[in-house]
C-alpha cells in the first residue's frame, strides 16, 4: 500500500501532483442530485476520480471548514484575492475517509451551503445522493428533471 | 515524483537566451478537465474535485487547489461536436476561485451537450 509523506506545510497543488503520479484513480459510482433553486432543474455532481483517490488515501487533503473559510473571504465586499491561502497548505490533512464520509466532505466542499445545511427541511427534498444507475438512462429533458419526492432507493430518483 | 527540489529563478539556454522561471511557474495550467457532455464523467482531469452538470450543454468544475483571485485567471475550453448535431460554441468563465462554468452550444445559440467538454485554467494559485 502506498504511503502518503508528511504532507502538512506542503502546498496542496503539490501534493496533488503526487497523487496524480502514485495513486490509482477511483470512478465513484455514486452521484450527488441536488437543487439550488426552484426554477432551475436539478443539478448533478460527480465526484472527481483524483479527487477520490485522495479522498479514500488520507493525509492529502485539508479538512473542508478551510474551503468555507477562504469562501467566507471571498464573499467580502473588498475581497481582491486570497491572502489566507496558506490555510489550505499548513492545515494537518485529513484522515483517510471512506467513499460515504468522501461524499460528504465532497457535498459540504462544492454544493451550495443552503442546500445541504437543511436539507432534509421543507417540504421536498433538495439533495440526495444516488447510484448512476438510478440517473435517467437518456437525457431527455434534461432542463426539467427534478428530484422524485418518492425517494424510494430502488427506483429513479430524478426523473 | 521525488519530493526533492531544483530552486533556479533564471533557466539559460547557451545560445537563445535565458527565461525567468516564475513565467513558467505562472504561466503553467492550473486545472484541466475532461468529461463527457451527457453524465459529466471524468476522462482525465487534475486538480479537480468534481464536475456538476447544471443541465443541458451548462457544466461546472470546482477545484481543489483553489486560485488566488478570480482576476487575471485564463479559462479555455473547447468541445467535441456531436455526430448528430452541431454544438459549436464553448464558453467558459471563471465563478470563483474555486470553481468556473462551461457552457456548449449550437448554432441557433441553444445549449446542447457537446459529446466532450475540455478545459484548462490558468492563473495564480491561492
Amino acid at each position: 500500500m502506498t504511503v502518503t509523506p508528511e504532507f502538512q506545510g506542503t502546498h496542496l497543488f503539490d501534493r496533488l501532483c503526487w497523487a496524480k503520479e502514485n495513486l490509482e484513480p477511483h470512478q465513484s459510482d455514486y452521484r450527488v442530485v441536488y437543487e439550488d433553486s426552484v426554477d432551475e432543474c436539478a443539478k448533478i455532481l460527480v465526484p472527481d476520480p483524483n479527487w477520490m483517490a485522495c479522498a479514500l488515501q488520507g493525509g492529502i487533503l485539508p479538512p473542508v471548514q478551510v474551503y468555507w473559510e477562504l469562501a467566507k473571504d471571498e464573499a467580502q465586499p473588498d475581497f481582491k484575492k486570497h491572502t489566507r491561502g496558506y490555510l489550505l497548505h499548513n492545515t494537518e490533512p485529513v484522515e483517510a475517509m471512506t467513499e460515504e464520509q468522501a461524499l460528504e466532505y465532497l457535498i459540504m466542499k462544492d454544493c451550495p451551503q443552503h442546500v445541504w445545511r437543511d436539507w432534509d427541511s421543507g417540504n421536498k427534498p433538495k439533495l440526495v445522493i444516488c447510484r448512476k444507475e438510478q440517473l435517467p438512462a437518456t437525457r431527455e429533458w434534461r432542463n426539467a428533471w427534478k428530484i422524485s419526492e418518492d425517494l424510494a432507493t430502488d427506483e429513479t430518483v430524478a426523473a | 515524483m521525488a519530493l526533492g527540489k531544483i530552486k533556479a529563478d533564471t533557466l539559460e539556454h547557451s545560445t537563445a537566451g535565458s527565461l525567468d522561471t516564475k513565467f513558467v511557474v505562472e504561466g503553467s495550467a492550473k486545472a484541466h478537465a475532461s468529461y463527457a457532455g451527457s453524465g459529466t464523467s471524468f476522462s482525465s482531469s487534475f486538480n479537480c474535485s468534481s464536475a456538476v452538470d447544471n443541465g443541458a450543454g451548462k457544466y461546472s468544475v470546482n477545484l481543489s487547489s483553489a486560485l488566488s483571485a478570480t482576476a487575471q485567471v485564463t479559462p479555455i475550453g473547447s468541445c467535441n461536436v456531436n455526430g448528430d448535431s452541431s454544438t459549436t460554441a464553448t464558453t467558459t468563465i471563471v465563478v470563483s476561485t474555486s470553481a468556473y462554468k462551461t457552457n456548449t452550444s449550437n448554432d441557433q445559440g441553444s445549449f446542447t451537450d457537446a459529446a466532450g467538454v475540455f478545459s484548462v485554467l490558468m492563473g495564480d494559485l491561492a
